[in-house]
C-alpha cells in the first residue's frame, strides 16, 4: 500500500513526506535511547513488550503435550499431582485433569466408561479425597480396554475465550490458555463452551478455573506437575518450536489425533491410541 | 469445606466429572425469562405507538411500565449468579465483543435508557400537570422530572410524540435484539447439542413475545379488578389475536426444530431422545401442554367471538397458562441443556436448591419484585386514562 | 427546540462523558497491553512457586534412598519408567522448611493471587494416600486396562493383606534381603559339637526322629539362624525351643545354623495322588517357597523333604494365629484343611535338592 502511494504522488511532497518520517525515526531513536537508559536492558532487543517473566521470552515458544493412551495405568498420580500443584479443590467434581476409563465387554459395541466422579470410584478411594479407580472388571470378561488422560487441550480457537465477556481467559503468545483469576466474573459462560469439560468453577473463589499446562512451571524449565510424575510416559509435553523435543519426536513418530475435532477449536494435545468413543 | 460442592449433581452413563458441578441454575432460567416478559410487553405498546393499531391504546403506557419494571430486574438473576458480581462491570469496562455476554450490559443499558425515555415523552405531560398541582416531596421529584419545563404547547407535544414514535420504532429492533441477543448466547454454544441451533434466537424472540402478551394480558385483568373498571373487550381481543399470531408461529419453528433434528439423525440424537424422555420430560409436557392449550382456546375465543366474563376468564386462563408454558420452555432450554453431557453418552439431573442465593427462594424473590415495582411506579405515574375510567364508572 | 428537549440531551451528554471518562479511568493500565486482557496477569501467573521440584532437589539430601532408586526398576528410562521421588511422596514443596506455609483462609485475607491456589495439596513431601500397599496397588494391582508391560499382582492370590514393603523395597522394589543379615558365616564344626544338644528332638544330623519336629539339614542357614533368634527373644513360642535357645549366644546359633544348613536333606514318602493335589495348590506358596519347595531366597524356608506334620501343624498354627508371620498369617488362612493336608503331603515328598 505505502509503496503504491508512495509512487502516484508528486516529488516535492514525496521529499516533504520523507523528512517528515526522518524526524519521526530521530525522535523515536531518541525516545528509544532515553526508554533503554530508564528500563531494562530486556525490552531492547524488540520494542514490542513482553511480560516480565524471569529468564523467559514467550515469542520464543510454542507449547504442545502429547497423550499415549498405551502407555496409561490409570495410577491418577497425575490427577493427585495437578490437584496438589495447583490447589484444586480436593473433592471428585472438580479436576484440571483427569483420567477415563474404557471398558469393552464381549460381546458389546458401546464402551462402558467411568472417571473419577463415578461414585463406585470414589468409594474405592475411600473418599473424594484421594484417586482410584475400583477394580470392577476384573472378574468381567472384558474385550478391550485402556485408560485415557484427559486435560484442558489449549486449543488453538478456543471457544471459552471466544465467549469470555470480559477478556478474563485468553491465549498467550507461547499457546497457552490462561484464566485471571483477578479479572473473572464468575459466569461460567466459558464452563458452557469448552466442548472437553476441561473447565470448572472454584467455588472458593467465585471464578473458573483449568489446566494452564503449569505455566508457572513450563515458564522456568520444568515440566508441568502432571508429566513429571507420570511414571509411564503417557503424557509428554514441550515446545513444538524445538524439533527434538519430546512433543516434536511424539507428534512426528506417532499417528496423532485431537478430540472432537469438528468443534473447529483445534486442539494442542495430541492423542495416540484412542478409540471411536473417546472425545 | 471450602471449595467443595454441597451437592453434586447424580447421572446416568457417562459425563465429565466437571459437568456433575451444573454451571447455569435455576437463577439463569428466570433471566431470560424476565427479558421475555420485558419484550413481550415492549412489542404491545408498539403495536399502538408504532403500528397505530388503536385497540391497543389504553394498555400502551401501562405496558411500557411493565416493561420497565421487569427491565430493572433482568440483571439480578445474573448479578446473583456471578462467582464475583462486585467485579460485574469489568464486562463493561472492557468488553470482549467476541463474546456474545458481553454485548448484555450495552445491550440492556442501552434498552433501559430507551425505554426511560420513551416513558418520559408518554408521561410527561402528565409529569407536568402533576409537577404543578402536588406538594411536597411527590411534587418536587415531578418537578425535577419535567426537567423545570412546563411547556406543554401543542407545538412541544407535536415534538414529544415525534421522539417518542422515533425511539418506539428504534426500540422494537432493540427489544428484538435484546432477545436474539439472548437466543445467539444459549443458540452459539456449539459444545452444547441441545442448544447449539441457528433457530435459537428466533425461538427465544417468539416465545419471548408470547410470554410478555401472557403478562400483560394477566396484569390488565389484575388492575381492572382493583381498579374496578371492567376490562375493555376491544383489548382483550386484539391481545388474543396477537397471541394466536405469534404462538402458531412459536409452535411452528420449534416443532420444526424438533423435526429436523430427529429427521437428520445426527450424532447425539440418542441422547437428545433420553434427554426428553428423561430429565425433562414433565418440563416438555407442560411447555407442550401448555402452548397447545392456548392455542385451541384462542381459537375458540375468537372464532366463537365470546365477549363479557368469558371471555376475561378465558383470556386469564390463556394468559396464565402462556407465562407457564414459556417457564417451562426456559426451564427446558437452560437446565435441559446442561443435563445433556457434552460427552452425548450420559444425562445428569439438575437439582435445584431451596434456600441459598441460587435458590428457588431467591428466584421467587427475584420474580416477585418487578410486580412490587410495577405496583409502585403506577400509583406514582398513572398509565390509564383519567376520561375512560369515569366514562365506564358513571 | 423546546426548553425540555434541550435539558434532557444536555443530561444524555453528560451522562455518556462520565460513563466514558469512568471507563477509562477504571480500566487496568496493562489492558490491552498484548491483547484483550490484562497483561499483568501473564506474569503473576508464571509466578507462581512449583510444589513439584525434581529428583535433584531430593537428591541432595537423600543420597542413599537415592542411590537405591536409581538402579532399581523404578527409574528405567529405556523402557519409560519414571517412578520419580515425589510419583510416591508427593510434592516437596518448601520441605525441609519447618516455617509454616498460610493456611488457606490466611491466604484469603492476604488477598495475595496465591488464594486462588488454595492449600488443599497434600502436606510437603507426603503423598495424600497413606504409605502402605494403598499406594503400590495405585500402579500395580492387575486391573483391566492397564498395558501389559505394567508389572500387575492380583492381589489376593499374591500376598493377601500382606503389607508390599514386607518383600518390596519401595526405593528398590525387586524382592530384597536387606532386613536380614548376610547369610551367617559360622563354624560348622563348632556347630556340630554344639549339635549334640539338638540330636535328641532334631536327630543326628538334623534329621527329625519325630515327624511332629522339622527336619533341619539342609535348610537355609538364614531361616535357621532367624528362627533361633525369634525363639531366643520371645517372638516365636515354642516350650521346648525357648529354653534351648535361651542358652545360645549370637555365635551359637550361627555356629548351628552353619552347620545344619550343610547337611544333606533327604525326602519322605507320600501318597502321589494327595501330593498331585497339594501341587495344583501350591501356586501361592511357589511365588516365595519356589515351585518344588526350594526357595531362592535364604530368609526363607526351604519346604521340599520337610516332615507332613510338622508342615501341616505349622500351616495350622498360622492359620488360628499362634503364629503369626505377615505373609504367612494371610495365606493360611485362605487354606482349608484339605488343602492343607495336601500340600504338606506335596511338599514332604518332593525332592529337596
Amino acid at each position: 500500500m505505502d509503496h503504491q502511494d508512495e509512487e502516484k504522488k508528486p516529488k516535492a511532497e514525496n521529499a516533504l513526506r520523507r523528512n517528515f518520517l526522518r524526524a519521526v525515526g530521530v525522535g523515536a531513536a531518541c525516545a528509544g535511547a532515553w526508554v533503554s537508559k530508564t528500563l531494562p536492558a530486556k525490552s531492547l532487543a524488540d520494542e514490542t513488550p513482553i511480560p516480565d517473566i524471569p529468564g523467559y521470552d514467550w515469542r520464543k515458544h510454542k507449547w504442545a503435550f502429547g497423550v499415549d493412551a498405551t502407555r496409561c495405568i490409570g495410577c491418577l498420580r497425575c490427577v493427585e499431582a495437578c490437584k496438589a500443584e495447583n490447589g484444586v479443590a480436593r473433592d471428585a467434581h472438580h479436576f484440571r485433569t483427569w483420567v477415563e476409563r474404557y471398558v469393552y465387554l464381549q460381546g458389546d459395541d458401546q464402551a462402558h466408561v467411568d472417571s473419577q466422579s463415578e461414585p463406585g470410584n470414589i468409594a474405592a478411594s475411600g473418599s473424594e479425597q484421594a484417586f482410584r479407580f475400583d477394580n470392577r472388571y476384573q472378574n468381567a470378561p472384558v474385550e478391550k480396554a485402556f485408560f485415557v488422560p484427559k486435560l484442558c487441550n489449549h486449543c488453538t480457537h478456543p471457544a471459552c475465550v471466544q465467549v469470555c465477556p470480559t477478556g478474563a481467559t485468553y491465549q498467550t503468545k507461547d499457546g497457552v490458555v490462561l484464566i485471571d483469576h483477578s479479572y473473572c466474573i464468575g459466569c461460567q459462560y466459558c464452563v458452557q463452551a469448552c466442548p472437553y469439560g476441561a473447565r470448572e468453577f472454584n467455588h472458593a473463589m467465585g471464578v473458573t478455573d483449568k489446566c494452564t499446562w503449569c505455566y508457572h512451571r513450563i515458564t522456568k524449565g520444568l515440566q508441568p506437575a502432571c508429566v513429571e510424575v507420570c511414571p509411564v510416559e503417557a503424557r509428554v509435553f514441550g515446545d513444538r518450536n524445538d524439533p527434538e523435543s519430546p512433543i516434536s519426536r511424539f507428534i512426528k513418530n506417532n499417528r496423532v489425533s485431537v478430540l472432537k475435532p469438528y468443534t473447529g477449536n483445534a486442539p494442542n494435545v495430541f492423542y495416540v491410541g484412542i478409540d471411536k468413543e473417546v472425545s | 469445606m471450602i471449595g467443595t460442592l454441597a451437592k453434586a449433581a447424580p447421572y446416568v452413563g457417562y459425563v465429565y466429572p466437571n459437568e456433575t458441578d451444573i454451571p447455569w441454575s435455576v437463577l439463569i432460567v428466570i433471566y431470560p425469562y424476565i427479558t421475555g416478559l420485558v419484550a413481550g410487553a415492549f412489542i404491545v405498546s408498539s403495536l399502538y405507538h408504532v403500528f397505530g393499531m388503536s385497540q391497543f391504546k389504553p394498555v400502551a403506557r401501562f405496558a411500557l411500565l411493565t416493561a420497565v419494571s421487569f427491565m430493572f430486574f433482568v440483571p439480578m438473576p445474573l448479578l446473583f449468579h456471578l462467582g464475583n458480581p462486585q467485579r460485574a462491570f469489568n464486562a463493561v469496562l472492557t468488553p470482549h465483543w467476541t463474546s456474545a455476554m458481553s454485548a448484555f450490559s450495552y445491550v440492556a443499558g442501552f434498552y433501559v435508557c430507551l425505554l426511560l425515555l420513551e416513558i418520559w415523552f408518554a408521561f410527561r405531560a402528565d409529569i407536568v400537570a402533576l409537577a404543578k398541582t402536588k406538594a411536597g416531596l411527590a411534587g418536587r421529584i415531578y418537578r425535577l422530572l419535567s426537567l423545570g419545563s412546563d411547556d406543554v404547547s401543542s407545538r412541544a407535544l407535536a415534538i414529544d410524540h415525534r421522539f417518542a414514535t422515533a425511539l418506539a420504532i428504534i426500540g422494537i429492533p432493540s427489544a428484538g435484539g435484546l432477545h436474539g441477543y439472548v437466543g445467539f448466547l444459549f443458540g452459539s454454544v456449539k459444545a452444547r447439542e441441545w442448544w447449539s441451533s441457528d433457530l435459537m434466537p428466533i425461538i427465544f424472540l417468539l416465545s419471548a413475545i408470547v410470554s410478555g402478551i401472557g403478562l400483560l394480558v394477566v396484569l390488565y385483568v389484575a388492575y381492572s379488578k382493583a381498579r374496578k373498571v371492567p376490562a375493555d373487550e376491544s383489548v382483550l381481543m386484539g391481545l388474543a389475536k396477537t397471541l394466536w399470531a405469534f404462538l402458531l408461529v412459536v409452535l411452528l419453528i420449534e416443532g420444526l426444530e424438533l423435526l429436523e433434528m430427529f429427521y437428520k439423525r445426527l450424532e447425539g440424537i440418542d441422547a437428545v431422545q433420553r434427554l426428553i424422555e428423561g430429565p425433562i420430560r414433565y418440563g416438555m409436557l407442560l411447555q407442550w401442554g401448555c402452548s397447545v392449550g392456548v392455542l385451541v382456546l384462542l381459537s375458540v375465543l375468537i372464532l366463537a367471538k365470546v365477549r363479557g366474563r368469558l371471555l376475561v376468564v378465558g383470556m386469564t386462563v390463556a394468559g396464565i397458562a402462556m407465562m407457564i408454558g414459556v417457564l417451562a420452555m426456559r426451564w427446558n432450554v437452560v437446565i435441559g441443556g446442561q443435563e445433556l453431557s457434552k460427552t452425548t453418552k450420559g444425562l445428569l439431573t439438575y437439582y435445584p436448591e431451596i434456600l441459598g442465593h441460587e435458590g428457588l427462594l431467591a428466584v421467587a424473590i427475584i420474580f416477585l419484585c418487578p410486580f412490587v415495582v410495577l405496583w409502585l411506579i403506577t400509583r406514582f405515574l398513572s398509565p390509564w386514562e383519567p376520561e375512560a375510567g369515569k366514562e365506564v364508572s358513571s | 427546540m423546546p426548553k425540555h428537549i434541550v435539558r434532557l440531551m444536555l443530561l444524555v451528554a453528560v451522562a455518556a462523558a462520565a460513563a466514558l471518562g469512568a471507563k477509562a479511568y477504571f480500566t487496568d493500565k496493562s489492558y490491552y497491553r498484548y491483547g484483550h486482557y490484562r497483561g499483568d496477569s501473564v506474569a503473576e501467573i508464571a509466578g507462581d512457586t512449583p510444589r513439584f521440584r525434581g529428583n535433584a532437589y531430593c537428591k541432595s539430601c537423600h543420597q542413599k534412598q537415592y542411590a537405591a532408586w536409581e538402579g532399581s526398576p523404578h527409574n528405567n528410562p529405556a523402557a519409560g519408567k519414571h517412578v520419580v521421588c515425589e510419583v510416591c511422596h508427593g510434592p516437596v514443596g518448601p520441605h525441609p522448611s519447618t516455617v509454616a506455609t498460610p493456611s488457606f483462609d490466611e491466604r484469603i485475607a492476604l488477598g495475595s493471587r496465591a488464594a486462588v491456589l488454595t492449600d488443599k495439596g497434600a502436606p510437603s513431601g507426603q503423598s495424600s494416600l497413606p504409605r502402605d500397599k494403598t499406594l503400590c496397588i495405585q500402579c500395580h494391582e492387575a486391573m483391566p486396562g492397564r498395558p501389559s508391560a505394567q508389572r500387575q499382582v492380583a492381589l489376593a492370590a499374591h500376598s493377601g493383606t500382606a503389607e508390599c514393603s514386607t518383600c518390596h523395597d519401595p526405593h528398590e522394589p525387586k524382592i530384597y534381603f536387606s532386613n536380614l543379615q548376610a547369610p551367617p558365616k559360622g563354624n560348622v564344626q563348632a556347630g556340630k559339637t554344639l549339635a549334640a544338644q539338638c540330636a535328641a528332638c532334631h536327630g543326628p544330623a538334623g534329621h527329625s526322629v519325630n515327624p511332629e519336629w522339622p527336619n533341619l539339614a539342609g535348610q537355609h542357614a538364614g531361616y535357621l539362624l532367624k528362627s533361633l533368634q525369634a525363639f531366643k527373644a520371645g517372638t516365636r513360642a515354642n516350650e521346648m525351643m525357648s529354653g534351648m535357645a535361651a542358652g545360645l549366644s549370637d555365635s551359637d546359633m550361627e555356629n548351628l545354623a552353619a552347620y545344619f544348613s550343610g547337611e544333606s536333606c533327604k525326602k519322605s514318602a507320600g501318597d502321589p495322588a494327595l501330593a498331585a493335589l497339594g501341587k495344583a495348590r501350591s501356586n501361592t506358596c511357589a511365588l516365595c517357597h519356589g515351585a518344588a519347595g526350594v526357595g531362592g531366597n535364604p530368609s526363607w524356608p526351604n519346604l521340599a523333604g520337610q516332615n507332613a506334620s510338622y508342615l501341616t501343624a505349622s500351616l495350622k498354627s498360622f492359620r488360628s494365629g499362634s503364629r503369626s508371620h505377615p505373609v504367612m498369617t494371610s495365606v493360611a488362612k485362605t487354606l482349608s484343611d484339605d488343602d492343607i493336608d495336601r500340600l504338606a503331603v506335596f511338599y514332604a515328598s518332593a525332592n529337596c535338592k
